[in-house]
């Protein structure tokens, strides 16, 4: 019997589909270490009734936390509306439509990473 | 032992809606769902229309809903159900030409989009004779050899009773079958038919269709061997 090989034939060329079933399964690698890294300290080194203003206010003193929160809102964000697509899909058949879909949904996800992102990062101006 | 069995019945162009007749039937355990149908048609309604052809579960010809659940009539014992209470109902996702019966092409035009034929043009080997391959490029796709297109699968899965244009878990099978084949040469065609967004990516791996088979084949496996296929290129064998 032979050993194993491997065949390689011309890759089809990325489309929207391939680029969004891709952008699922590497989100998901960066989310889990985000998600985990969130819950433990949060919900259980810090804990929930532990939170206070104070607490919020520390945290946003560091950049570092800042923009740990705004990639897991962007990757949490695009996972679910990837999974919105997904649904949407079922229901809307024209390809025309569904392009419109994809896009649309791909604004509406730049749109609230954007403005979650210039609050987190941007911060806030504080009351004189 | 005594059953109580439920049947879809509809004739288009009848006047009458859809419905089920019942029946209690006396029956043997080890008859199979196949039999119970055979004994109403002749004891009860000749006008009762399903397909059949060999009852052995080689031709795929009389898969319908038992209890729900996608299977070949001939291949289920009564015994097998775990229930007295037999529902018999046709394929979803297929519309029904009559009882039982379903229109099947269109799970054959999806079937034949994925060029499920051999492809190879180039020069025959020196001798004239057969494109050898090896037996492990052979096993690399004997799971999906085994398909015998009948629709189990396909009509098992909600994607594609959602959008009857995903081509469905039996056209990738096939499409699998060619694209692994060492010989043929058309692996980068049939990649770019899955790559459509009616392809595999349709594909939500919820398993329904790996669990309707009645051949066994590992569908759900199939479906992502040809997504990574479309992802790096690569196919191994």
């Amino acid at each position: 019997m032979n050993a194993s090989t491997v065949r390689t034939v011309q890759k089809p060329k990325p489309n929207y589909e391939t680029i969004a079933w891709k952008w699922m399964r590497y989100s998901a690698l960066l989310l889990i270490p985000l998600v985990w890294g969130h819950v433990l300290l949060q919900d259980i080194i810090v804990g929930v009734h532990r939170i206070d203003l104070d607490y919020v206010a520390l945290r946003w003193a560091s950049i570092g936390w800042r923009t740990y929160d705004t990639l897991l809102l962007a990757f949490a964000f695009a996972h679910g509306v990837n999974g919105i697509r997904q649904v949407l899909r079922d229901y809307i058949h024209s390809p025309a439509k569904q392009k419109w879909l994809n896009w649309g949904l791909l604004a509406f996800w730049v749109v609230i990473v954007a403005i979650g992102g210039i609050a987190l990062i941007g911060g806030v101006r504080t009351i004189p | 032992m005594q059953i109580n069995l439920k049947i879809f019945r509809y004739l288009p162009d009848s006047g009458n809606k859809p419905h089920y007749d019942k029946y209690v039937m006396e029956v043997n355990p080890t008859d199979r769902v196949l039999d119970v149908l055979e004994q109403v048609r002749a004891d009860n309604d000749p006008s009762l229309a399903y397909r059949r052809s060999c009852a052995h579960g080689v031709c795929g010809s009389d898969a319908m809903q038992i209890n729900g659940h996608n299977a070949l009539a001939c291949k289920v014992l009564v015994k097998d159900l775990d229930s007295t209470d037999i529902t018999i109902e046709p394929l979803r996702g297929l519309n029904v030409l009559r009882d039982l019966i379903v229109d099947m092409e269109p799970f054959f035009d999806h079937f034949r989009s994925v060029q499920p034929y051999f492809i190879n043009d180039s020069e025959l080997p020196a001798d004239g004779k057969e494109r050898l391959q090896s037996p492990t490029e052979r096993e690399r796709f004997d799971d999906t050899t085994k398909c015998i297109l009948c629709a189990a699968c396909t009509s098992s899965c909600p994607s594609f009773w959602a959008d009857g244009k995903y081509v469905g878990p039996a056209a990738i099978v096939n499409a699998h079958r060619f694209i692994y084949d060492s010989r043929d040469t058309a692996a980068t065609e049939r990649l770019e038919i899955m790559n459509e967004a009616t392809g595999v990516w349709r594909c939500r791996t919820i398993f329904n269709c790996t669990e309707a088979c009645p051949r066994d084949i590992k569908i759900t496996k199939a479906i992502a061997e040809v997504k990574k296929a479309i992802i790096t290129g690569k196919l191994e064998n």
